[in-house]
């Protein structure tokens, strides 16, 4: 075999593995258009380096011949030769299949990329909602995990920790910030699904002093929330908060939200309708689909109750 | 033949540009009128959007970032509904892309929001992490330049009569309108109006302070468009 | 008067040659400069934090593809037509006092164009439209320039001694046509300033059309601008200066026939192949996948029509340098015009649009297509424009190693980043969900952003060589006699 072959044949070699091995798995995925990507990337590899060695061989061995015209411009003279075969069979066999392809083939195939598209969203839909009608809570939570990753990292971090304030936390429900901040402004984010505000400081009374909410009250009973529902607000808690959140801040349904802890509806709703607070705001997401919805539900739910 | 043109390269020049040419009237000119027709929701830039866009072009965002959604389902889940070609008819110059170095922007006002867009900006690996866009932080004491947004809204309403001032059918069957002032000042102030909404969202010192003089520095200008790309 | 060997004035040429070497190792300068960036963001403060703005990615991008395209190409475009020109039409410069002064108007015009580009370019002003950011002043010099050119081209045809123009003249012909009509239909822009009776920046226009109609003038502009300034030209300078180097003969007049009829009828009708699955009719796209194969048959014919001119002269590949510049340049320009159009095949395009495997099919074609073709070139021409021998072959030889590593590391680094890329966008997980957020697919391309960088700092050494060789023989190389200068270049060891 002559040095150069090989020379193109490690080439080649190399220039693919190293493809191959970045790609991993994934080049088995059963993804048609990827796969016809990477027999794209070998044809190309495969066929210049061949084509190209052939022609360095004729360098090397063949002798230039031919009749020369009688031209000649500033001393570069030009042969008659036919041009070569191959090439010229190539190129008017692909003008004939192009014509035929663009008058013919094309439209009797009458390709439509929405259609397409339509189709492999259908197709997707199908597969996806048969494999996980019925999802263990420990899958939830793994495909939760999954989409966080994609759909939420990027303002809550990987591990949803709010990047320093920046968006909340969600390893724990409440910080005291973001409760003093509902306190004092009320809240109007249908967290239940609906316009159900709560009302600012100027509607909260403390059953037990008879009076709107005090300053300190505020301090406390944030402390007491952010806490998890322990320490020293649970008076004022008891006497403000618990007629609406339930005496043990789990919520009650169609009252008020929990604020002791995550529930899959109460994320489901945040991502329906966005958030709006004391650390800024977040965007509501139309397009997760239920089982989505389900699993980040239950994946939020499992970061604070671990 | 040829060797006849090779001695008249006058008809050997215009035997090119025949060639050259007519295949470019066939690929650009037969849907030309269909493909400008806006789609049922899309409304024309305010003032500010336009001056944001202006930004985005100035920094040549397009050098990294894609505005054009193709219709697979990897595209769609990760940055919503494919693009149609009527969502673009008041796009002058088209921002499509031709790379992505940093993720589609075109439907970007639909998963982020002003303060994340503000925190972003100014440190885009310190909100994620391993980011290789830079920042731009001089966009927060800088100025937006409304005058210039305000000219092209005058030119385009004037040339291609784009549609200011005139109620637009929306996607929930009401009507928009976008309004255009008469006046330079009238459309300055407008802009800042709109301009404290946004800001309004916003933690940054040197922005609060501008907009508290009446100035609208060029981040602000810049998330109102990209809040608006929906 | 016929047989008397002619006197040929090149003092156009080498400015042209001065503003190649300059314009490339800028242009240059800031593609590597752009390869850091993306390998370690910090290099985007490399100026310190309060010229950020002008020293960012975004900014400098356009810079490096204007100053390569419009600045080292076109430059090495002008410097070798007004070498060539002269000598396959057998005419001189000299003898037309009009065409001499056009021309220098014509280069100090361009002087002052590129020197107002980079100024508006770091500032910012730009169309926003790729390969066509600058502001309309500059684009009606830009027409001004280029137009002149086309004096120059028709006025020395029309004073020509050679009845039959070369093959290298229906390239520049094509080229200079072409680009005419792109240029001009695509910066079509009102000033809004005049529009709107004299509000804001004098220097903002606003594009003639909308949308998608905006991008299909635009890439009509954008793919046949690299087909006729990037391709057609520099096929121009291989066809003259590889069988005048070498010796011998052009292998097929027929060939050359075929490949350029069929490129210049081809080439128009593939430009769809830039926006397959774009908001553009489903028939254009396909046009332009289709035609985008077909383009692989002419491409290849001018290739092989300059390999087979170089059968059995092996010897003259293994110790001319300049000849395995050129070898490997029409090899890479096989390679980039075999990897163009399977990239235009609709699937494939779906994995390889958007990502840097894209970039990697750019740079095949720029780094090992057009600047060998005109480092070649030039180089030929140094010791018959400044009468001595090229300064030293062993600096050619280092040279042709050290880049033929940069963009060898330059291509098969963004050709495995291409695809992973796109791979990592299309991936889902075992659930159906997306299985990557977009950060690790950009983390994942770090290594290759490295290895791009050194590999693009390699071969901006060897544009310093070049430099440094040109320089030194345009100052100290050997006087040569004219018969040394019939073929193979003189150079010292
Ligand atoms: C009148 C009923 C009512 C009372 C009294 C009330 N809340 Fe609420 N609270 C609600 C409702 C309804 C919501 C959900 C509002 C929304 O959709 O944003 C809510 C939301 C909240 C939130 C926001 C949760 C989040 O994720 O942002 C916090 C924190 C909160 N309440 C704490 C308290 C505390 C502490 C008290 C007592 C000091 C209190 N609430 C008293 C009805 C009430
Ligand atoms: C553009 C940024 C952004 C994205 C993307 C985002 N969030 Fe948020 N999210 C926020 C911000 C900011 C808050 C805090 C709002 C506030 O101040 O109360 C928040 C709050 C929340 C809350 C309420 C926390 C609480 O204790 O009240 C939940 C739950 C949540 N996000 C879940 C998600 C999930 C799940 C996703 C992904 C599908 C997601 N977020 C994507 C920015 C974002
Ligand atoms: C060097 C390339 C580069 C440039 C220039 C650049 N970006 Fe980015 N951008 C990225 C990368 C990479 C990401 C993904 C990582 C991240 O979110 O920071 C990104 C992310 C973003 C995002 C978040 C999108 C999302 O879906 O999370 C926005 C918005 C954005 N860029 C806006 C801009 C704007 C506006 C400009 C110009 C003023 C710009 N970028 C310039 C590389 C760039
Ligand atoms: C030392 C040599 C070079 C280096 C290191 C280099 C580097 C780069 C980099 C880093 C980019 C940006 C890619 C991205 O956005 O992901 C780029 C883009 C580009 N470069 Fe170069 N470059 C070099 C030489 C050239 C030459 C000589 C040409 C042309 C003659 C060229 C033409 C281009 C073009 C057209 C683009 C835009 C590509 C696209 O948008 O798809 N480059 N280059
Ligand atoms: C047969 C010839 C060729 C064909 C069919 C072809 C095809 C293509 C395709 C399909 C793309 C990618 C479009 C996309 O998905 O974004 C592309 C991009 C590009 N090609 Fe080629 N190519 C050819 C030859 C060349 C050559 C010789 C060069 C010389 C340098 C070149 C330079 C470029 C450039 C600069 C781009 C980037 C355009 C952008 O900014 O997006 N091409 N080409
Ligand atoms: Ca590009
Ligand atoms: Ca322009
Ligand atoms: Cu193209």
């Amino acid at each position: 075999m002559n040095k150069l072959v090989l020379v193109g044949i490690v080439f080649v070699t190399l220039l693919l593995g190293a493809t191959f091995l970045m790609l991993g798995d994934g080049v088995g995925a059963n993804d048609t258009m990827l796969q016809l990507g990477i027999a794209g990337a070998v044809a190309i590899a495969v066929i210049s380096t061949f084509v190209s060695i052939k022609y360095i061989r004729q360098m090397q061995t063949d002798t230039a011949s031919g009749e020369l015209a009688d031209e000649n411009w500033d001393g570069i003279g030009e042969y008659k030769n036919e041009p070569p075969f191959g090439w010229a069979i190539s190129f008017l066999a692909l003008t004939i299949w192009a014509i035929w392809y663009m008058l013919a083939g094309y439209p009797v195939q009458s390709y439509s990329q929405i259609g397409e598209y339509n189709e492999e969203v259908a197709e997707h839909d199908k597969t996806f909602a048969a494999t996980h009608a019925n999802m263990d809570a420990a899958t939830k939570v793994e495909m939760g995990e999954s989409v966080f990753i994609v759909q939420c990292a990027p303002c809550h971090g990987l591990s949803a920790d709010g990047i320093d304030g920046k968006a909340a936390n969600l390893n724990k429900r409440l910080d005291a910030v973001a409760v003093k901040n509902a306190i004092i402004h009320g809240s109007n984010n249908h967290l239940l699904g609906s316009e159900m505000p709560m009302p600012d400081r100027n509607g909260l009374f403390n059953a037990n002093s008879g009076a709107l909410i005090s300053d300190a009250e505020i301090n406390a009973v944030s402390a007491y929330v952010s806490n998890g529902m322990s320490g020293s607000g649970a008076d004022v808690f008891a006497g403000t908060c618990a007629g609406c959140h339930g005496s043990d801040g789990k919520g009650m349904a169609g009252v008020a939200p929990s604020i002791a802890n995550y529930n899959p509806e109460l994320v489901s709703n945040i991502l329906a309708y966005g958030k709006k607070g004391a650390m800024g705001t977040m965007p509501s997401f139309n397009n997760l689909n239920k089982t989505q919805i389900e699993a980040l539900g239950a994946y939020v739910t499992s970061l604070s109750s671990k | 033949m040829f060797h006849w043109l090779e001695k008249h390269p006058f008809f050997f020049a215009v035997g090119v540009f025949v060639v050259f040419s007519w295949a470019g009237l066939i690929m650009i000119l037969p849907t030309f009128t269909k493909a400008s027709q806006p789609l049922v929701g899309t409304v024309p830039y305010t003032t500010l959007e336009l001056a944001g866009r202006h930004i985005y072009v100035a920094n040549n965002c397009s050098g990294c970032h894609s505005q054009l959604i193709r219709p697979f389902k990897n595209e769609t889940d990760r940055y919503g509904d494919y693009a149609k070609s009527g969502e673009f008819a008041y796009d002058r110059p088209f921002l499509w892309g031709s790379k992505r170095t940093g993720p589609d922007l075109m439907r970007v006002g639909n998963y982020r929001t002003t303060d994340w867009h503000e925190n972003h900006m100014k440190d885009p690996a310190g909100i994620v992490p391993g980011s290789i866009m830079p920042a731009y932080r001089w966009m927060f004491t800088k100025l937006a330049d409304l005058d210039t947004a305000y000219a092209e809204q005058l030119t385009v309403q004037a040339a291609f009569a784009v549609p200011y001032n005139k109620p637009l059918p929306a996607k929930d069957g009401g009507t928009n309108m976008v309004k255009l002032a008469d006046t330079l000042e009238g459309a300055k102030a407008s802009a800042l109006a709109e301009a404290r909404t946004v800001a309004a969202d916003m933690k940054d010192q040197d922005v609060k302070d501008l907009i508290a003089q009446g100035e609208v520095p060029e981040i602000v200008a810049l998330i109102a468009y990209l809040n608006r790309l929906k | 008067m016929e047989n008397r060997p002619l006197e040929y004035d090149y003092t156009v040429a080498k400015l042209w040659m001065i503003s190649a070497i300059v314009l490339g190792i800028v242009g240059m300068l800031i593609g590597v400069i752009l390869a850091w960036q993306l390998a370690f963001p910090g290099v985007n403060l490399l100026l310190g934090e309060g010229l950020a703005e002008y020293t960012s990615f975004g900014r400098l991008r356009p810079l490096h593809t204007d100053a390569v395209i419009y600045g080292f190409t076109v430059s090495g475009i002008m410097a070798t037509w007004y070498y060539v020109g002269q000598r396959v039409l057998k005419v001189s410069m000299a003898e037309s006092k009009f065409l001499m002064v056009t021309a220098k108007i014509q280069f100090w015009l361009y002087a002052i164009g590129v020197v107002l580009i980079v100024v508006s370019l770091l500032f910012g002003l730009s169309q926003g439209k790729e390969y066509a950011e600058f502001i309309w002043p500059i684009d009606i010099a830009i027409v001004i320039i280029w137009v002149l050119w086309g004096v120059q081209i028709f006025g020395l045809i029309g004073i020509r001694r050679e009845k039959t123009i070369y093959i290298s003249i229906w390239y520049y012909i094509a080229s200079f046509l072409a680009v005419s009509a792109l240029y001009i239909f695509n910066n079509m822009a009102i000033p809004t300033y005049f529009a709107s009776g004299g509000i804001g920046s004098i220097f903002h226009s606003v594009s003639m059309y909308a949308g998608t109609n905006d991008a299909l003038v635009q890439w009509w502009f954008g793919h046949n601008a690299v087909g006729f300034v990037l391709t057609v030209p520099i096929i121009a300078m291989i066809y003259y200066f590889l069988p005048k180097e070498s010796g011998q003969a052009i292998y097929s007049y027929k060939l050359s026939l075929l490949a350029f009829w069929g490129l210049v009828f081809t080439y128009v009708w593939a430009g769809g192949h830039h926006l397959i699955f774009a908001t553009t009719p489903d028939w254009m796209q396909t046009m332009g996948s289709v035609f985008s194969v077909i383009l692989i048959l002419p491409s290849w014919g001018s290739a092989i029509n300059m390999l087979l001119t170089m059968k059995g002269e092996w010897n003259q590949v293994a110790t001319n340098p300049l000849i395995k510049f050129m070898v490997l340049a029409s090899t890479f320009y096989m390679f980039s015009t075999l990897e163009g159009p399977i990239q235009a095949i609709k699937s494939v395009n779906a994995l390889a649009h958007f990502t840097e495997w894209i970039v990697g099919h750019v740079h095949d074609g720029a780094l090992g297509w057009v600047v060998f073709m005109i480092i070649a070139a030039m180089l030929h021409m140094a010791p018959r424009v400044y009468g001595r021998e090229i300064y030293s072959k062993s600096l050619l030889n280092t040279q042709f190693w050290l880049q033929t590593l940069g963009v060898t590391l330059y291509f098969t680094s963004m050709w495995i980043a291409g695809i992973t890329q796109g791979m990592m966008w299309r991936a889902h997980d075992e659930f159906g969900n997306l299985a990557y957020s977009f950060i690790d697919s950009v983390i994942a391309l770090e290594p290759f952003y490295i290895i791009r960088a050194v590999g693009g700092t390699i071969y901006l050494i060897g544009m310093f060589i070049w430099a440094y060789n040109m320089y030194k023989t345009a100052t100290a190389g050997r006087r040569v006699e004219a018969n040394e200068l019939q073929n193979t270049s003189p150079m010292a060891s």
